[in-house]
């Protein structure tokens, strides 16, 4: 496995070559920022400013959303497995191209601090890429949150207690949603009005139900990244329902969701040997 | 103007006599998740009180909740009762200058006074706390305003090591440390210098003229790029000390409803969305200007001073680390470059 200055000068090697080629006019990467070892999305379009591409134990964010800003243009991505895993998402819903897009993948990640969910990760490498940096790595398959957290050992109240805990200091300032590559709806359900499905305070009942309808819309489209979660200003515990979801789409239909760029996300196929479970039985 | 001088142990006593006929607000450590926050609460234990770094969250939550039934006492606090003043202690300057940039808006406008905030405001005696040294990403002094001390607050804390100086500058408030020892003025002047001596001034200079001058920069094309990896949350303007805009909500049934007012961000895609369906800040370089714009020209122009106090909230809790300071040295070089507007021009 390659450590991350490893990683940062082959980013930095190939974004500079595909950038004097023009086979792109800009490559969304991880730059340092200006808190120190804070990292920040860096949006290069010159050569020059390839050496300022980083990527380092704190490369939290999925840039996989920012494709979205650059439909139809020639664009480079770096991508961390989970980003990978986002971005093969986008090519099956069709919501970006893939002639468009170069993936520069990192494949054996390190992983990030802090971030639990690395230590669930189930691919460590990229799943869609053009040019290949790091080394690729066996698979480990780990299920950390089973241990840490068995949210189905404990009862109901003792899990309304937990996540009460949890929700009662969201401020619902939706970073959560934002740094999260599902979330690209043009109207989120928060911002409609007709019908109003929860109203603007800051209430248990109000934060209960945002997370709770987030959470369902996650099903088969999580990667298990932990952006939410890294970008909640309140130290929320964002990540556990979504890899709920996550682990639920696994434990029932086997279904991991962008493996592979031609995949349907689970939601849009149905089979009719599908597992049923808890809804017809 | 009176001095008085005590240890922390004294300090400690005096608050939980005034606890009886006050209620207190202070900055305390919370460990929430992982993280560990510091943020002001109204407090029982006043040994929770934590003074050693800039509060995470500002005191906005204090004089302006979240979340306020109209025509209601605020009554979101176990802790708070709302027959009783609040003492909200250890507020640094930056936090004080937005409290009063706050106060321009909902009280001292010609035109209108928030009833609400007002009743709110009036029952909250500011006790600042004069700051040591820099903190990771504050920029006040870059803006003018002065860490050690801001004239808005009637009483003031200057923390050396276990003593507390307290300067009280209005007489109604003396009696409230009557049981103090007196200090001595000259003691505090050298304290004064010396601190203003050592206080390492801010890395980050700005030139730029106030109010930013709309017509020159309103369709220059560095929004753009400012905004580029912002994401569109509420994050800067919630934990901003100077945000004020809210957004009226009616929560109930048929038959009860109460109106609510709240905070409202203008990050958000609807923050100005017209009934229409027409939104006149449809893309996030809209909103992002709209953010700079009203801090450094629009509330400028209606009102003095700056509606940035430099605090660096903004900046430390960005989850995309979109830093105000590269936003306003961008608007620098644009309008020193395109022979914008001078300085006081």
């Amino acid at each position: 496995m390659k450590n991350y200055d490893q990683i940062t000068e082959e980013i930095r090697k190939i974004a500079k070559k595909i950038l004097n080629d023009k086979t792109v006019d800009k490559v969304i990467g991880f730059g340092l920022g200006t808190i120190n070892q804070e990292i920040t999305p860096l949006f290069i379009s010159k050569a020059e400013g390839a050496k300022k591409l980083v990527f380092n134990k704190n490369s939290h964010m999925s840039l996989a959303k920012y494709l979205l800003n650059y439909k139809n243009e020639d664009v480079a991505i770096v991508a961390k497995p989970c980003d990978s895993r986002a971005i093969n998402t986008y090519l099956s819903e069709k919501i970006i191209n893939r002639n468009d897009i170069k993936v520069i993948g990192i494949q054996g990640c390190p992983g990030i601090e802090g971030n639990t969910a690395c230590l669930e990760c189930e691919v460590r490498n990229a799943v869609i890429s053009d040019y290949d940096v790091g080394e690729k790595i066996s698979k480990k398959k780990t299920n950390q949150l089973k241990e840490e957290k068995d949210f189905d050992s404990l009862s109901p109240e003792e899990r309304f207690k937990y996540f009460r805990n949890e929700f009662e200091r969201c401020t619902r300032c939706y970073a959560c949603r934002e740094a999260c590559y599902v979330c690209y709806c043009k109207e989120c359900f928060t911002e409609s009005n007709q019908p109003e499905w929860l109203n603007k305070s800051v209430s248990l009942n109000e934060n209960f139900t945002y997370h709770l309808m987030r959470a369902m819309h996650m099903a088969g489209r999580c990667v298990n990244c932990g952006a939410c979660e890294l970008a909640c200003p309140e130290g929320i515990d964002v990540r556990a329902l979504a890899a709920k979801m996550y682990n639920t789409a696994t434990e029932i239909f086997d279904y991991k969701v962008g493996m592979d760029q031609k995949q349907k996300t689970l939601l849009a196929e149905y089979d009719v040997h599908d597992s049923e479970k808890g809804f017809m039985e | 103007m009176m001095i008085k001088k005590a240890d922390q142990e004294s300090i400690l006593k005096l608050l939980n006599n005034l606890k009886n006929d006050y209620n207190i607000a202070a900055p305390v450590l919370l460990k929430k998740g992982k993280k560990e926050i510091v943020e002001y609460v109204f407090i029982d234990d006043l040994n929770d009180i934590y003074l050693d770094r800039q509060p995470d969250s500002s005191p906005k939550n204090i004089v302006f909740p979240q979340n306020s039934a109209i025509g209601k006492d605020y009554s979101g606090d176990k802790l708070y009762d709302p027959e009783k003043k609040t003492i909200l202690w250890g507020v640094r300057s930056c936090d004080i200058e937005a409290i009063k940039t706050i106060d321009q808006v909902f009280i001292e406008d010609e035109m209108y006074t928030d009833q609400s905030y007002k009743a709110n405001r009036d029952k909250t005696i500011i006790v600042g706390l004069s700051c040591e040294e820099r903190e990771k990403n504050c920029f006040c002094d870059a803006l003018g305003f002065n860490p050690i001390e801001s004239d808005y607050a009637p009483i003031y804390l200057f923390i050396k090591e276990d003593q507390y100086y307290i300067k009280i500058k209005e007489k109604e408030y003396e009696s409230l440390f009557s049981s103090l020892f007196d200090g001595d003025q000259t003691e505090l002047n050298e304290l004064l210098k010396l601190r203003e001596k050592d206080f390492n001034s801010s890395e980050f200079e700005i030139d730029i003229p106030i109010p930013l001058p709309e017509k020159d920069i309103f369709e220059a094309e560095i929004w753009d790029e400012m905004s580029e990896k912002c994401l569109s949350c509420g994050v800067c303007t919630y934990y901003c000390p100077t945000c004020y805009c809210f957004n009226f909500f009616w929560d109930g049934n048929d038959h009860d409803s109460t109106r609510y007012k709240n905070w409202d961000s203008c990050m958000f895609t609807t923050y100005s969305a017209h009934a229409s369906g027409h939104n006149p800040r449809d893309s996030k370089d809209k909103r992002y200007r709209n953010r700079i714009m009203h801090k450094f020209s629009y509330h400028p122009f209606n009102y003095e001073g700056l509606g940035c106090v430099g605090c660096g909230r903004c900046i430390s809790r960005c989850p995309v680390n979109l830093d105000i300071r590269e936003a306003l040295k961008l608007t620098e070089k644009y309008l020193q470059t395109k022979g914008g507007a001078k300085k006081d021009g």
